[in-house]
């Protein structure tokens, strides 16, 4: 099982590096996977994180794109409120590259 | 992007030389013991394997009439060398339809057939080994069971039923695909592909409402587990999930509810997809599917539609009846099931809705047949509905269609590359490869009819397409559902003379 | 000295005689034996093939809706390859040389009935000519069958040494055969009373022409070899799920026994 260091402590993560248990995510994980793909994280990609995880908490499962694309509109406008821009904010996509920093398992399915 | 050469764009198809082991490094991500235990496969591999490798495989030749004839009769003419989208992309031989099922032939040989005993290597007849099983890892991981092969195959050999057969024996004896499985597990645990539960799901349905609210000023509704309704929609989970999988669902709701039915989704069968039948295992199969026919018992439905998914619809259309009927409880005077796409038609030719084409007049259509639907099923009353009646549609709700050339689609449709349980993103390549085929074709009705809609029925196709469109230079919105059109054009409000 | 050699001769004629006589039986053991293996090998895969279930609707579509729909899908298959023909340039070739295979083969078949019937039917009479032709392309259309084998790197990978035998055993047969019929000629009469002596049940000398007798023996071998080989697709392309099953499965529910 691979798995990813942070301050110490050992994390069991999957083929592709989603933590196997979201409820031991820390936020200081987010940071440690962005800086391992140099990228950098703003209030924007905070945002986007948090929602995921809120949303998760109280659904089991990530929401759709759409639910978090508008939920940006809200927040910085319907400019900012698309699929592009969260591609801009995560290039690898919000599946693979947001689910994963917020500590969610992958989506899958037919998707 | 991609670590890998992307296929360039020129608009032709054409048959690569043999590159022994080209994609012999992509597998399958396997799935762990935990996993395996869930869905009642051995947890790994024992000392024993290749004693259950063999009576699995027994008990197949003598469940399964079409893998029996098979193994024996192909006469190796080469006809489907070149017709596999894997093969032709990646120049592997192991993706040439014969040699990929060589791999289970051998073994037959060896094991099953008098030659083989008797004359080993001179009847091409192999031991198992370990790196056997890692060829069939492989190779029967990078066939999307579309079916191609066998349209052109004298004696119709069927490749996909070579590889459910070989998914089967490598699950036996403890080796599974962590992509497919994951699925198998959630659609019977919670009721659906994702995962998604019922409150999961109800959020989604009224954020869907919002939006066509928001953007129609009409308040459609899209229930879930009403009993009593009339019609129950069973439609692949990607629907509630991802884009543009999502904007048919609100064409789905747009047609009921201009045409006053009551319908219902079903939290318990969220899910019209059923992985069961990508690794070849009728019993996963056959409970997937029956929490359908449970839904449409529970909440005493009088008829059963599909949404826009491909395989849900091969095992819905050409297997429901054997695994769970017959339907005497649902009306008799409706298909069971009936595909959504047949039925919105008939609305549109009843003139019970209304569709306005200068609503899709920024777009120029063209349609990918899947292979499911294609090779596998059929809409309608009549053999090849499943071409015209979509095609009929599309070109009821929009102004510009176009075909692909014509080896192309009908029954000779490319596969998506990322079908048959292989829409996994550690098959990256593979998919975007096997995708070359559709994208050259599609290339060309671009250049000469400027198409930038590319109209769809099923949902793997729908995330492929997404997925691998960027690697070729085009924009993931090109990619849509067929009642996406259907949602933009259809008038709501009063009806007119009523 | 001449009474010598008559007696040398007559020597040899009756070591020859005992020769024969011995030889005959052992083709006419074998020509039964090969029959018998040849009727039940493939009655076996008949049997096999029937008693296998097919659990699930699986035809490719577009198929007919009708049992009689069937047959009219599975008639091009059999008579003209339909589905090779959706192929490209590759199949064109292969479909010539299968195709005219398959007829002269048929032709060359009809041919040989005159040393299997007494008198000889008129139908049989008819296809003396046209069996002299279709024996003389026999061996070109498997010529071609053989040597795009060779030219195309995707066959040449496929290929198994049994796709060889069975192309070199049969090419081999109807070169034996044409020998016969221009240069290494048997005396027909002895050809015909041996085969009808077979059929009869009251086995005679075989026909004292080597060629003949290696005609024969391959033929046998092809017999033999027919029920366990791939060869079979003979009686598959009848029976192949694909292609005779009817695309009815909600009209009609399709139940087999180990899978309800």
């Amino acid at each position: 099982m691979p798995t990813m260091e942070f301050e110490g402590k050992t994390y069991e993560v999957d083929e592709e590096g989603y933590l196997m248990d979201w409820s031991l995510w820390a936020e200081g994980i987010a940071g440690e996977m962005a800086k391992q793909d140099s990228l950098e994280l703003t209030d924007a990609h905070w945002d986007v994180i948090r929602f995921l995880r809120e949303y998760f908490e109280k659904y089991q499962i990530a929401p759709m794109i759409k639910i978090l694309t508008k939920e940006l509109a809200k927040k910085y406008g319907k400019e900012k409120g698309n699929t592009k821009y969260l591609y801009e904010l995560y290039p690898a996509g919000p599946a693979k590259q947001a689910c994963r920093y917020a500590g969610l398992p992958k989506p899958t399915g037919c998707v | 992007m991609a670590d890998f050469k992307v296929p360039e764009l020129t608009g032709e198809i054409i048959t690569p030389k043999v590159t022994l082991g080209a994609t012999s490094g992509i597998k399958p991500f396997p799935a762990n013991e935990e996993l395996m235990g869930k869905v009642g496969f051995p947890a790994k591999k024992s000392a024993d394997w290749k004693v259950k490798f063999l009576a699995k495989m027994g008990e197949i030749l003598k469940k399964y009439k079409s893998v029996r004839v098979f193994l024996d009769i192909c006469v190796r003419c080469g006809a489907c060398t070149d017709k596999c989208h894997y093969y032709l992309s990646t120049g592997d031989p192991r993706n040439m339809p014969v040699y990929r099922q060589e791999l289970m032939r051998s073994v037959y040989r060896k094991y099953f057939t008098t030659s083989g005993k008797l004359f080993g290597n001179l009847a091409a007849a192999r031991e198992l080994s370990d790196e056997l099983l890692e060829e069939w890892i492989t190779y029967f991981y990078q066939c999307s069971e579309c079916r191609r092969c066998s349209v052109f195959c004298p004696y119709g050999i069927d490749t996909a039923e070579i590889t459910m057969a070989a998914r089967e024996i490598l699950d036996s004896i403890g080796i599974g695909s962590k992509y497919n499985l994951a699925i198998i597990n959630k659609a019977e645990t919670i009721g659906n592909n994702l995962g998604m539960g019922g409150p999961a799901l109800r959020n989604t349905l009224d954020f869907v409402e919002e939006e066509i609210q928001e953007k129609t000023g009409v308040d459609v509704k899209l229930p879930l587990d009403v009993e009593g309704a009339d019609i129950l929609l069973v439609t692949p989970s990607a629907d509630f999930f991802a884009e543009p999988h999502i904007f048919s669902l609100e064409g789905y709701a747009k047609v009921f509810h201009q045409a006053g039915v009551s319908w219902t989704l079903s939290s318990h069968a969220s899910e019209g997809g059923n992985f069961g039948m990508f690794i070849g295992n009728y019993d996963h199969m056959k409970t997937i599917n029956g929490r359908i026919w449970k839904a449409a018992r529970d909440l005493k439905v009088k008829r059963v539609i599909a949404g826009e998914c491909g395989h849900a619809w091969r095992v819905l259309y050409s297997f429901s009846n054997t695994l769970h009927g017959p339907f005497d409880f649902l009306d008799p005077n409706y298909r069971v099931p009936q595909h959504i796409c047949d039925y919105t038609l008939d609305l549109v030719k009843k003139g019970a809705i209304k569709l306005d084409k200068a609503a899709n007049d920024d777009f120029s259509v063209t349609f990918h047949d899947s292979c499911n639907v294609a090779r596998a099923s059929r809409i309608g009353n009549e053999p090849g509905g499943q071409f015209t009646i979509p095609r009929e549609l599309i070109n009821a709700a929009c102004n510009k269609f176009v075909d692909m050339a014509e080896e192309t689609i009908g029954e000779r449709t490319f596969c998506c590359g990322g079908g048959g349980g292989v829409l996994t993103d550690e098959l990256i390549e593979v998919r975007v490869k096997g995708a070359m085929p559709r994208m050259q074709a599609l290339k060309r009705v671009k250049d000469s009819n400027g198409v930038n809609f590319f109209a769809l029925i099923c949902a793997i196709c729908k995330a492929q397409f997404t997925k691998i469109f960027p690697y070729y230079g085009i924009e993931m919105e090109e990619v849509g559902g067929i009642h996406q059109l259907v949602g933009n054009a259809i008038v709501l409000g009063a009806k007119e003379g009523v | 000295m001449w009474a010598i050699s008559i007696l040398k001769h007559q020597s040899d004629e009756i070591k020859k005689g005992a020769f024969m006589n011995g030889l005959s039986s052992v083709f006419n053991l074998l020509a039964y034996i090969a029959a018998a293996v040849f009727v039940l090998g493939f009655l076996n895969k008949v049997v096999l093939y029937f008693k296998t279930p097919s659990p699930l609707k699986i035809p490719t579509t577009p198929a007919p809706k009708t049992s009689m729909g069937v047959v009219v899908r599975l008639i091009p298959e059999v008579l003209f390859f339909r589905s090779l023909l959706k192929g490209g340039a590759a199949e064109k070739i292969l479909w010539l040389g299968g195709w005219v295979f398959h007829v002269s083969f048929l032709l060359i078949i009809l041919r040989h009935l005159r040393f299997f019937t007494y008198p000889v039917p008129g139908f049989v009479m008819s296809f003396q000519q046209i069996g002299i032709w279709a024996g003389l392309v026999f061996p070109l259309a498997l010529l071609i069958l053989i040597v795009r084998r060779f030219l195309n790197d995707r066959l040449v990978t496929i290929t198994l040494f049994a796709d060889y035998f069975v192309l070199g055993l049969i090419i081999t047969i109807g070169l034996t055969g044409l020998l016969l019929k221009y240069f290494a000629r048997t005396n027909l009469v002895d050809v015909k009373a041996f085969i009808l002596g077979l059929l009869t049940l009251s086995p005679v000398q075989i026909p004292d022409s080597p060629m003949f007798l290696i005609h024969f023996s391959l033929v046998l071998i092809l017999l033999v070899y027919f029920p366990f080989s791939k060869l079979m697709h003979a009686w598959g392309i009848l029976i192949s799920p694909t292609r005779a099953q009817v695309d009815n499965p909600q009209e009609v529910r399709h139940v087999t026994p180990w899978a309800q």
